[in-house]
């Protein structure tokens, strides 16, 4: 006898237990015990002398000139990095979305900025930047167009300039992936009949590829813009947050404060307001993008 | 016409070649400078060394506990790669098919996003301290288990798009023959999305190859170090050996480009998937 049987919510649940179990241990209990943390004066040399300290450390983040200066270097490394990303992806997507003979291999020398680990990444630039060795400066003075090595992180607008290019250079494919992915989803009929009507093709490109690749240009620029926020290796990796904390961005100087000067309860309190700070801001910015859809 | 198509094909693949050669630049670079001397390496900026030498290569496998950190990071990387992707599909599974019953699920995708924005050094403090107390840090269980956590949801994410492409009624079908759930899992869905599976642990494995921040708090001990922070340590120890420490950036980067080259195919179709439902 066959017996029907049907889908229920507890096999859902159970499909799902390993993933949580996991996620809820290692990222939500550290997250919450990493609140708590932020309300308190935690030293790592003494954590058993940890006292509550309210709100004193919020209010302490708001008088620190170095997070403020901080949070202007994230805020201009994120903005940037996620204009040039995008259209750098979106210049690249649009040349290789065709068919022609290679284009795998052309694609996959495109993607393997994205796959070198951070630390390689960073000694490959310090050795392409470096003022007396580097091969920029080599090729920029041998040509004449410089007469003096460009001191590409040592001096603070060129540091934050530098540390834009290499997180650019490591994230554009990321973006260039997703962006081609969506461009192959569009039918092909649309372009055929646009032609037809007498588009050409930067009409077409405005009116078709454009808004067909809205929903997923808002998802991925969302997460290049949360993973430029959060970005810990690129930067410290070439700058240690220097010179003069000229580069030094919110994990840094979170990094900074809770193992160097062991305020692990005012670091947590900083991460507390980014991540509060982060999800208004990129929830807003859906709601913006998402209503002038409608 | 047909001249001026030639011209137009010439001109596309050129534009591409100066493009590509544009964006490899500082690996070639690292390349080339990989098989210069010692004293070549400071005096020859051409790309490619007057005289090719295995000498940095030698000395970082000879002189240096590279293969340590290589071992380590395997171990690392396999153990992640595997748990991910048996997690990550049962979640993403449950995530593409019970919808219907399950109002929460409805919410991954938000939910996703905001898991995403968790500074990690945020969590970094609190499982430094953990981690201490339950004697997990110094291992490459307790640093495996961080990889884990850290790309569950994003492969999740990527996963659960692949399962929604799969059509819903060869396992309806299935389970009203007197199959299982998890036997319709196992022997319909998952044969069906092996790319998306295969994409999901290549993500989840370059993740923990390439990963420097936590493995570097966590990891502080010579025998438990991975290779990016083994590399890292490079930088002091060798000081100007720009030769050695590009020698051994390029050995680390093998498994990554091997897997971008020959599973390229794989890595595409998953996180299309996965991205394209936005």
């Amino acid at each position: 006898m066959k017996k029907k049987k049907r889908k229920t919510a507890a096999e859902g649940y159970l499909f799902v237990m390993p993933a949580t179990l996991i996620v809820l241990l290692v990222t939500v209990y550290p997250l919450v015990r990493g609140i708590l943390v932020s309300f308190t004066n935690t030293n790592f040399l003494y954590p058993q002398k940890a006292k509550f300290v309210g709100l004193k450390n919020i209010i302490d983040i708001f008088k620190d000139k170095e997070f403020i200066s901080a949070l202007g270097f994230t805020i201009f490394f994120a903005v940037s990095s996620v204009v040039l990303i995008y259209l750098i992806g979106l210049a690249l997507a649009l040349l290789l979305n065709r068919e022609f003979k290679g284009k795998g291999l052309f694609r996959a020398i495109m993607l393997l900025p994205w796959v070198i680990p951070n630390v390689v990444a960073s000694n490959m630039w310090l050795w392409m930047l470096n003022d007396q060795t580097g091969m920029i400066n080599l090729t920029l003075l041998k040509l004449g167009i410089i007469k003096e090595p460009i001191l590409f992180l040592a001096t603070p607008f060129m540091a934050k300039i530098s540390t834009v290019i290499v997180n650019t250079w490591k994230s554009f494919p990321f973006m260039l992936l997703v962006l081609m992915a969506a461009m192959q989803n569009i039918p092909k009929e649309l372009y055929e009949s646009a032609s037809m009507d007498g588009a050409n093709a930067f009409q077409r490109f405005k009116n078709i590829t454009l808004p067909m690749i809205k929903p997923v240009s808002i998802t991925s620029t969302v997460l290049i813009m949360i993973w430029s926020f959060n970005n810990f290796e690129t930067v410290f990796l070439l700058t240690k947050g220097g010179p003069a904390s000229a580069t030094s961005n919110i994990s840094i100087y979170m990094y900074n404060s809770a193992f160097f000067r062991n305020q692990m309860g005012y670091a947590s309190a900083i991460a507390l307001v980014m991540l509060v700070f982060m999800i208004v801001l990129s929830s807003l910015y859906q709601y913006v993008l998402n209503r002038k859809e409608d | 016409m047909k001249i001026k198509r030639i011209f137009k094909t010439i001109g596309f693949y050129l534009l591409l070649t100066i493009i590509v050669l544009f964006i490899s630049l500082p690996l070639i670079n690292m390349v080339g400078s990989s098989f210069k001397s010692t004293r070549e390496i400071l005096n020859n900026n051409n790309i490619f060394p007057e005289v090719f030498t295995w000498e940095n290569y030698r000395n970082v496998l000879n002189r240096t506990p590279f293969l340590t950190y290589v071992r380590n990071s395997v171990v690392v990387a396999v153990l992640t790669a595997v748990v991910v992707g048996i997690t990550s599909c049962l979640a993403g599974y449950a995530i593409a098919r019970y919808q219907r019953h399950i109002r929460a699920f409805r919410y991954f995708s938000k939910l996703f996003l905001i898991l995403q924005m968790f500074p990690a050094v945020l969590l970094m403090i609190p499982l430094v301290l953990v981690f201490i107390k339950v004697g997990l840090s110094d291992s490459l269980l307790g640093i495996s288990l961080i990889y884990i956590a850290f790309n569950i949801p994003f492969c999740t994410w990527m996963i659960s798009g692949f399962f929604e492409g799969i059509p819903v009624e060869m396992e309806e079908a299935a389970q009203i023959d007197g199959c299982t759930v998890f036997q319709s899992f196992c022997k319909l869905a998952v044969p069906l999305s092996l790319p998306g599976i295969a994409s999901i642990m290549i993500y989840a494995f370059i993740g923990a190859w390439n990963e420097y921040m936590m493995a570097n708090v966590i990891n502080k001990s010579a025998e438990v170090k991975t290779l990016p922070v083994g590399l890292q340590s490079f930088i002091l120890q060798f000081d100007t050996d720009w030769g050695s420490l590009m020698a051994a950036s390029v050995l680390a980067i093998i498994p990554a480009m091997l897997f971008i080259i020959f599973m390229q195919k794989y890595i595409v179709a998953g996180l299309t998937a996965g991205a394209v439902k936005g």
